[in-house]
């Protein structure tokens, strides 16, 4: 009881995540995130940056918060680097216009339902570093833990309480059944 | 009132225990991948099928040879030939279709269980091809209400335990402000 109490939060961010995934595009359908701010910061990367280098260095000058490291490292038409950075918040693609001296930032936001699905995966192993992120990821990977137990226990309490509930039983083997016949027809 | 809870929340717990028990174990294997390292067994076969034929009707003539069971996806082109996934969760196969020659390689890989746990856990939509599919879908949708239901039922049957009240309200506080004090800063540091 205390465990739930406790990581009911986390419950609710699962629940919406888990409905709000019925309705995500299938793979290779999803299409490129809208752009939903664009700026540009005066910079000139100091010499001698190899590309992984500078684009560490780029993600600290934009002032983006929350997201991951570099990826996607590629040059577009004008042979400038261009990559992206992950976060909760959603994507964003930076640009070194390296003649111009500019760093361009387009800010991919995502909507809070998406924001809410990217965090649900959140855990002490990964995640942005900012303390927000930290402190979610402490909190998620515990409820995780006391998920797991809840299930076990929550069979262990019925079976300690109420164990001559015949639709009780019912039900637990007609779902084991199910399942066990849905992975066979899947495997 | 308190005994239609008591049957609500066990209903939920015993009708989705199995279900829930796949999402807490694949979603600590997620956590900890280094400890469930996934692993596939490899196979390779090959098929001589009618030349001229599109991916479609490349992968549809292979599923009813039996050689490959799942969805079509990731058709691309290359060199002359046909390339795409047939995936079910568990297993893909990488599949070369030749037209000119009408000749199939196959690659499938059959994945291990804590693989197919994780694949399972992010399986989502109703669109799939492979009808099992779309059905663990349904179940992840049940579970994901079933989680919202079993935790406002749980919530009634604390409030029903008046001796409780007091930590579980210490308990609810904290769970509540901690997390969504941290996930409400996340969301305005970003862009």
């Amino acid at each position: 009881m205390y465990a739930g109490l406790l990581t009911f939060t986390a419950f609710v961010v699962w629940g919406v995540t888990g409905i709000h995934a019925v309705f995500l595009p299938a793979p290779g359908t999803e299409g490129e995130p809208a752009t939903t701010a664009v700026r540009e910061i005066p910079w000139r990367a100091p010499g001698n940056l190899d590309d992984k280098t500078l684009s560490v260095a780029a993600v600290e000058v934009s002032g983006l918060r929350a997201v991951g490291r570099p990826v996607l490292h590629r040059r577009d038409a004008g042979q400038n680097l261009t990559f992206a950075v992950f976060g909760p918040n959603g994507r964003s693609d930076l640009t070194y216009l390296e003649s111009a001296g500019k760093l361009r930032v387009e800010i991919k936001g995502n909507s809070f339902a998406d924001f809410l699905s990217v965090s649900h995966a959140g855990s002490t192993r990964r995640g942005p570093p900012e303390w927000g992120a930290r402190v979610w990821g402490v909190y998620n990977e515990f409820a995780n833990w006391a998920f797991l137990l809840m299930t076990l226990s929550g069979i262990y309490l019925w079976l300690a309480t109420r164990p001559k509930i015949v639709w009780a039983w019912a039900t637990f083997g007609l779902t084991a059944i199910l399942i066990a016949a849905l992975w066979w027809g899947t495997r | 009132m308190f005994r239609l809870m008591r049957n609500v929340h066990l209903a939920l717990g015993v009708g989705f225990f199995f279900v829930a028990l796949l999402f807490a174990f694949s979603s600590i294997v997620l956590i900890y991948r280094p400890w469930f390292p996934s692993s596939s067994e490899r196979s390779h076969a090959t098929a001589q099928l009618e030349r001229g034929l599109d991916a479609r009707a490349a992968a549809l003539a292979l599923m009813r040879s039996g050689m490959a069971e799942g969805e079509l996806r990731n058709i691309r082109e290359s060199e002359g030939k046909l390339r795409f996934l047939i995936w079910r969760p568990g297993t893909q196969a990488d599949t070369v279709y030749a037209p000119e020659t009408g000749e199939a390689t196959l690659d499938t890989r059959r994945y291990n269980f804590y693989e197919t746990l994780v694949q399972l856990h992010v399986n989502h939509g109703f669109f799939h091809d492979f009808m099992p599919a779309n059905l663990w879908a349904l179940l992840s949708l049940g579970v994901s209400v079933g989680l919202l239901l079993l935790g406002a039922s749980g919530i009634y049957l604390w409030y029903r335990h008046p001796k409780e009240r007091r930590i579980g309200t210490a308990l609810i506080a904290l769970g509540f402000a901690v997390p969504a004090v941290a996930l409400f800063a996340t969301r305005l540091s970003g862009g």
